[in-house]
This record gives structure tokens, C-alpha cells and sequence, in this order.
């Protein structure tokens, strides 16, 4: 069987160097995915690989599955928490975001390039989506900490906005494919049951799945695949209902990742694997797929509309969605920016290949080209500018493992290495002061166990051993309070952010007024607290990080316990300066 | 205004001891009030303590900022202590704090008393800064290193 070995051989191959290839990439800062599509560009026909791949279909078949896993990953990895600040503005951009997107590019398409409205309108439909995977990668990069309000708006709006993207695809692909086109009627009717069914699928599958995971005994080994495979069936019973799949992916792993209360971890982990692995698939598969050689003829046109809809389609869209909904300047200029295109728009290209619409190629290898300069100069771009606009919270987190013990059924066992600069290597294990219920079962200094006696004075580079009791999102949100206050380091860093001093979020503000605002309390009420009176500036739910300017003082929220605000770092005005 | 002229010799003790924020307050207060021409100790330490309330004023790394408005005071006047071993003082690095600013600045309130807070808060962040002062010696040593620095300006 040669094609079989040598099929192993090169898939193989192909996953291992692109895996190798993340080291030099990461410390490059060279984009990821694209390093994988370059993998692929160098293995295939055209480059020196010579390796032919031309199955539109397959890529489809592969690309859509892959695109379900990642999603449904997403979904895992997202708190219901993160709703309180991000879920208004996320649908939003969400629905009117990729429509203004796709309305601009295609817009622009017919005026600046020429373009006929049909093949335009397709395009613009194609890359109007912000990628999930792109998105997911570039925010929950280990170590940085962007803007809460901001992170979980950009990630909610990139897990539900490809279903929009992609029945303005589907609804213009029928439009100009040959063979009697539907009516507006149908059209609505589509959009409708796209939304309608991928939500039923996708809340209805997540919910028994999470109910088999918490009540099913199984060898621990088999929780992440159960719900691997209860994701993939979500997206598929959605689909197959004619709703949309990768909606209904995303809101089962929603489900699953906050409600499911064995194997988190496991399932987790497992999941963090498998959506790397179809985002190395699906790149590489498409990078095989292109044939770089016709990407030139395009490549003009192409990257017009890309510098179009980089600096025209998204920051409009970003404006008209998130100006009303009083995010700062800076942040619409960083979340316009974060408008990654990925492998959505390049699978859906393949739409119209496969329905066979006029020009389908040049669409394709056009779309190809948008999200490789999208993915090249955002991608590489994300995480400077967002600290450059101050949206990165200067904190050095503890490195932290967590495992999942299934006896007793729920607890997990944290590690966690105390930072120097840590509050917590000041005192000794009884000044840990962790939530209640939370326990420290031995503590690990250069390698070796040590009993974790309340006396032990803690050090640097100390390994803490801890156990958590039954999963509640009340007491994840404590225990992360806990991490940021007690086991993350406190540097200069975080005063330059936050402002020299620091006033606990209860403390009344007319006694504050009196110390820092000439007694003007700026309209603040009787008993309102410092905390009330940001909270009440801010006209939104508060992230760590949001400010207020009171006469020459910035308030800037600093700490928050879940929804509620408990310390405010205050900046006084300099010299010289306003 | 100067902010060279907020500091006296008298007012300036290295090495000193207490065992607690409260006393180290304490131990300000009585400095700042050193000739005895404002207000009382008694009301100094109150006014230092209510912005305790607040927050601590502790900056991290050992260091504090003690400060308050009183009515009374012609003009700001600040106090510069040091401790033989640190007190805890809840700043949020939970580090023992052995080196103290306090600054009292009168009730009518002037943006410039809060550029004399943040000049003395980015001052007293220098790491390298605070060592030397740590290491002194002596109140007169103190003195002029902290003085020296305040005719200087914190570096840019």
C-alpha cells in the first residue's frame, strides 16, 4: 500500500515541522497560523514539495470539521462571567459588525476595484468574519492579560459571528450559482432557521452532554472524547436541521465548560490539543491547497481590498458598534485592529468553487491573499499595540497547573509557583489567606516536598499545592481574586498602570474628595462609595483597568472579586503636565 | 514652591524602631510636629491614620507615603523616618515597610500639593534610591541624601 505509508509519512511530517516551527516563530513573534499555511505553500505543488493536492472537496469536508473543534474549544474556554462585560457589545459586532464590514468592502470593491456587485458583495461576504481561532491564540497568549471588557468582547463576537458571515455567503452563492435562485422569502427564512435551529441544537446538545459527562462513569480517558464527539454530533445535527453547525458548536462547548463538573480539566486539556491540531491541519491543508503561482495575477486587487477592509470596513464597523456602548477611543482602536481574518473565510471560498459560480477561483486565491496579509499584519502587530495603548494589565501571573481528581468526584488539585514580588512569599502559609474551602496540601521548595505547617514562611519560587473543592463559578471567580491579589507579583509595572496609590473600592468618596479634590466631591452622593461613584462614571460594567478622570485624578479600577470592584488605584497629576 | 523646603534636619530619624504602623504614625506625627508651632501631634496622627482608611499608603518594596490634609498649616511640611526592621503596613505587596515619607499639606487644596505627592511617589519607587537611604547611617546622612535629591527633582 504505498499511498497509504506514504500518506502517514508526509501528514506526519507535515504536523511535525509545522509543531517545530512554532519555537523560532514564537520568539520571532511571527504569526502562527501563518507560519502553518506556509508549511503548507512550501509542501505543495507549487513549492519545493511538489506534494498535489486539488480535492476542493476534501479540504471542505476537513476544514468545516476542523472549524467545529475549534469553536467548540472556544466555547470551552469561555467563563459565563465573561457575558457581564463583553456579551452586548460581542453580539454586536457580531450582527451589525459584519454587516457594516462586508457592506464597506463590497462597496469598495465595485468602486475602487471594478469589481461586478455580485462577485464583490461574495467576497466581502467571505472575509466579513473575525476569526475565533486567530482571536482565541493572540488574547490567551500565556502571560498577557488584555482589558477584560475588551478580551471578552473580541472573543464572544469571534465565536458567534461566523454564522452571519457564512449564510451571507451561502445566501449570495445560491443568488449567482447557476440554476433558480431562492426568494427573499426563502432567504429570511434561511437566516431564521440558520440562527434559530444552530442555537436549539447547540444549547439542547451542550446541556445533555454536560448531563451524560456529570453522570456517566467512565475511565477518565474517555470524558474529553465523549465530549469531543457530542460536539462534533452538535454541529452536525444543526447542520444537518439546516441550522448553523458552528454556532451550535460554540454554545455546546459553552455549556460544557461552565456546567460540566467532572473532568474539567481533562476535558479541557484534551481539547486545547485537538483544536491546535485542526488549526494545523486546516492551515496546512490550505496552504496545499492555494497554488501560490495564481495568487500573483491577484495580488494587487487583493491587497487593495485587504488595506480596505483593515483600515476602513472593520474600524467603521467597530465604531458604529462599540462608540454607543461607550468604550474608549483606544479600545475601538485595538479591537478594530484585532479584526483577524482565518481559515473561515478561505473554507467558505470553497462555496462557490464547489457550486461552481463564475470566477470562483480568482474569488478564492483573492480571499487566500486577504487573510495571509490580514494574518501577517495584524496578527504580528496584536500584541504590541495592545500595550501600547495600555490594554495589557502589567501583572506577572503565577505559572499554574490544575488536575482534575475524580475521587473525591469534582475537586482539583492546583500548582502553583509563587512569583518573586508575590504578597504571599512575605508571610507563611497561615497569611495565605485563601477562600474559604480552599486547602494547601504540601508546599515543594527546589524540588523537594516540604510540610505545609501554618509557621512555614513561603519563598520565591515556592510550588503550592492546593486543593479545591467541588467546582462552583462563585468560588473560581475567589480563587482567582486570590491569585491576582496574594499570588501575583506586584511590580513597578503595575504602579506606573495603575497610579501610586491605591484606595479601597468602600471607602466613602467624600473623604476621598477631601484628601485629593479640594472637597469637590464631583457630584458624588452622600454615602457613595469611591467604588459606586467609577462604577457610576463608567455608564458600563466595570473591567480592571477602566478609568475616570476626576478633576486631575485618574481613578483606575484596579482589583476587582467577580462583578464587584475592591480596590482603585488612584494617579495623582504630575509635573509639568496636566 | 521649593519642595526642598518641606525638610528640616530635625525632622528627619534613621534607625528608629517600632513595632507597628500605628506606632510608626505615631513616631511621625512627633516629628512633624518637631517645633511646635501647628497643629498638635495628637490631631497630625489623626488626620495621617483617617487616610490610612483609605488604603494604605504603602508603595510597595518597603516603602510608604504617609499624607494628609489639617487645617491650621501655613504651608506643606513633610517628615522622613527609617526603621531598624520593618513594620507591616497592608500595602499591597504585603512587604515590610522600614522607610517612611509623610507629607502634611494644609486644608485649602492646590493641584500643586498633589505634584509634590506624585514627584515624592515616583522619588520613592527608584529602588537604587531607597537602598542608599536604607544604608545611611546616620539622621544627617539621611538628611542630605533625601534633600539633595528633592533640590535635584526625580529623574525624568
Amino acid at each position: 500500500m504505498p499511498f497509504t505509508d506514504s500518506f502517514i509519512l508526509l501528514s506526519g511530517m507535515l504536523v511535525a515541522v509545522s509543531i517545530l516551527a512554532t519555537v523560532p516563530a514564537d520568539r520571532s513573534g511571527v504569526p502562527l497560523l501563518v507560519v502553518f499555511l506556509g508549511v503548507g505553500m512550501v509542501a505543495g505543488a507549487d513549492g519545493l514539495g511538489g506534494v498535489s493536492f486539488e480535492s476542493v472537496a476534501d479540504a471542505h469536508l476537513v476544514g468545516t470539521a476542523a472549524l467545529a473543534v475549534i469553536l467548540f474549544d472556544g466555547g470551552l474556554h469561555t467563563p459565563f462571567a465573561s457575558f457581564r462585560t463583553g456579551l452586548w457589545p460581542g453580539l454586536a459586532m457580531a450582527t451589525a459588525g459584519v454587516l457594516v464590514t462586508a457592506a464597506v468592502t463590497a462597496v469598495a470593491g465595485v468602486v475602487l476595484f471594478g469589481l461586478d456587485w455580485g462577485p464583490a458583495a461574495l467576497l466581502a461576504a467571505m472575509v466579513s468574519s473575525t476569526d475565533a481561532a486567530a482571536v482565541f491564540y493572540l488574547l490567551r497568549a500565556r502571560g498577557i492579560e488584555v482589558h477584560a471588557r475588551v478580551r471578552n468582547t473580541l472573543e464572544i463576537e469571534s465565536g458567534v459571528n461566523d454564522p452571519l458571515a457564512i449564510f451571507l455567503t451561502l445566501a449570495l452563492t445560491l443568488w449567482l450559482a447557476p440554476g433558480p435562485g431562492g426568494t427573499a422569502v426563502d432567504l429570511a427564512l434561511m437566516l431564521v432557521r440558520q440562527i434559530a435551529f444552530g442555537a436549539a441544537a447547540g444549547l439542547g446538545g451542550g446541556w445533555l452532554l454536560t448531563a451524560l459527562i456529570n453522570r456517566l462513569r467512565l475511565a477518565p480517558s474517555l470524558y474529553p472524547l465523549l465530549a469531543l464527539a457530542g460536539g462534533l454530533t452538535v454541529y452536525g445535527a444543526a447542520a444537518v436541521a439546516g441550522g448553523s453547525g458552528f454556532l451550535a458548536a460554540y454554545l455546546a462547548g459553552l455549556i460544557v465548560g461552565n456546567r460540566a463538573s467532572t473532568a474539567r480539566g481533562g476535558i479541557r486539556r484534551f481539547h486545547d490539543g485537538m483544536a491546535w491540531l485542526c488549526q494545523i491541519g486546516l492551515f496546512l491543508l490550505l496552504g496545499l491547497l492555494v497554488e501560490p503561482t495564481r495568487l500573483l495575477p491577484v495580488a494587487a486587487e487583493a491587497l487593495g481590498l485587504a488595506a480596505v477592509l483593515i483600515v476602513l470596513a472593520r474600524p467603521l464597523a467597530t465604531l458604529v458598534c462599540l462608540l454607543p456602548l461607550r468604550f474608549e477611543p483606544r479600545q475601538i482602536a485595538f479591537m478594530s485592529w484585532t479584526g483577524l481574518r482565518g481559515a473561515v473565510p478561505i473554507v467558505l471560498s470553497l462555496f462557490p468553487l464547489i457550486a461552481g459560480v463564475d470566477q470562483a477561483e480568482a474569488l478564492f486565491n483573492r480571499v487566500f491573499f486577504i487573510v495571509l496579509v490580514s494574518l501577517l499584519v495584524q496578527g504580528w502587530t496584536v500584541s504590541p499595540l495592545a500595550r501600547r495603548l495600555g490594554l495589557i494589565i502589567p501583572r506577572r501571573h503565577p505559572a499554574m497547573d490544575r488536575v482534575d481528581l475524580t475521587r473525591p468526584k469534582g475537586h482539583e488539585l492546583v500548582t502553583c509557583v509563587l512569583p518573586a514580588g508575590a504578597p504571599a512569599v512575605q508571610g507563611c502559609v497561615a497569611d495565605l489567606d485563601l477562600p474559604a474551602g480552599v486547602r494547601v496540601l504540601a508546599v515543594i521548595r527546589r524540588g523537594e516536598p516540604v510540610a505545609a505547617e501554618p509557621e512555614l514562611p513561603l519563598q520565591a519560587g515556592d510550588q503550592l499545592y492546593l486543593l479545591l473543592p467541588g467546582h462552583s463559578p462563585a468560588l473560581e471567580e475567589r480563587f482567582q481574586h486570590w491569585v491576582d491579589t496574594v499570588a501575583t507579583a506586584r511590580d513597578d509595572a503595575e504602579q506606573a498602570y495603575f497610579g501610586e496609590f491605591t484606595v479601597a473600592a468602600d471607602a466613602p468618596m467624600s473623604a476621598f474628595a477631601a484628601m485629593y479634590l479640594g472637597g469637590d466631591a464631583a457630584g458624588a452622593g452622600p454615602a457613595e462609595s469611591v467604588g459606586a461613584f467609577v462604577r457610576r462614571r463608567l455608564r458600563h460594567q466595570a473591567s480592571e483597568g477602566d478609568s475616570v478622570r476626576v478633576g486631575g485624578v485618574m481613578l483606575t479600577v484596579r482589583e476587582m472579586e467577580g462583578e464587584r470592584i475592591t480596590q482603585i488605584g488612584v494617579r495623582l497629576p504630575r509635573r509639568g503636565r496636566g | 514652591m521649593n519642595i526642598a523646603a518641606l525638610l528640616s534636619p530635625e525632622r528627619v530619624r534613621y534607625g528608629a524602631h517600632a513595632t507597628s504602623k500605628k506606632r510608626s504614625l505615631e513616631l511621625l506625627s512627633e516629628l512633624l510636629n518637631e517645633d511646635a508651632t501647628g497643629p498638635d501631634t495628637r490631631s497630625i496622627f489623626e488626620s495621617l491614620i483617617g487616610r490610612e482608611r483609605l488604603g494604605s499608603t504603602g508603595l510597595g518594596r518597603g516603602v510608604a507615603l504617609p499624607h494628609a490634609r489639617l487645617p491650621g498649616l501655613d504651608a506643606p511640611v513633610a517628615a522622613v523616618l527609617n526603621l531598624d526592621t520593618g513594620v507591616d503596613f497592608d500595602a499591597v505587596d504585603r512587604q515590610p515597610v522600614d522607610l517612611l515619607f509623610a507629607l502634611l499639606v494644609p486644608e485649602e487644596s492646590t493641584d500643586e500639593h498633589l505634584r509634590i505627592l506624585a514627584t515624592l511617589a515616583e522619588m520613592f519607587s527608584d529602588t537604587a534610591f531607597c537602598e542608599h537611604l536604607r544604608a545611611s547611617g546616620t539622621d544627617r546622612s539621611l538628611y542630605e541624601q533625601v534633600s539633595q535629591r528633592l533640590v535635584d527633582g526625580a529623574p525624568a
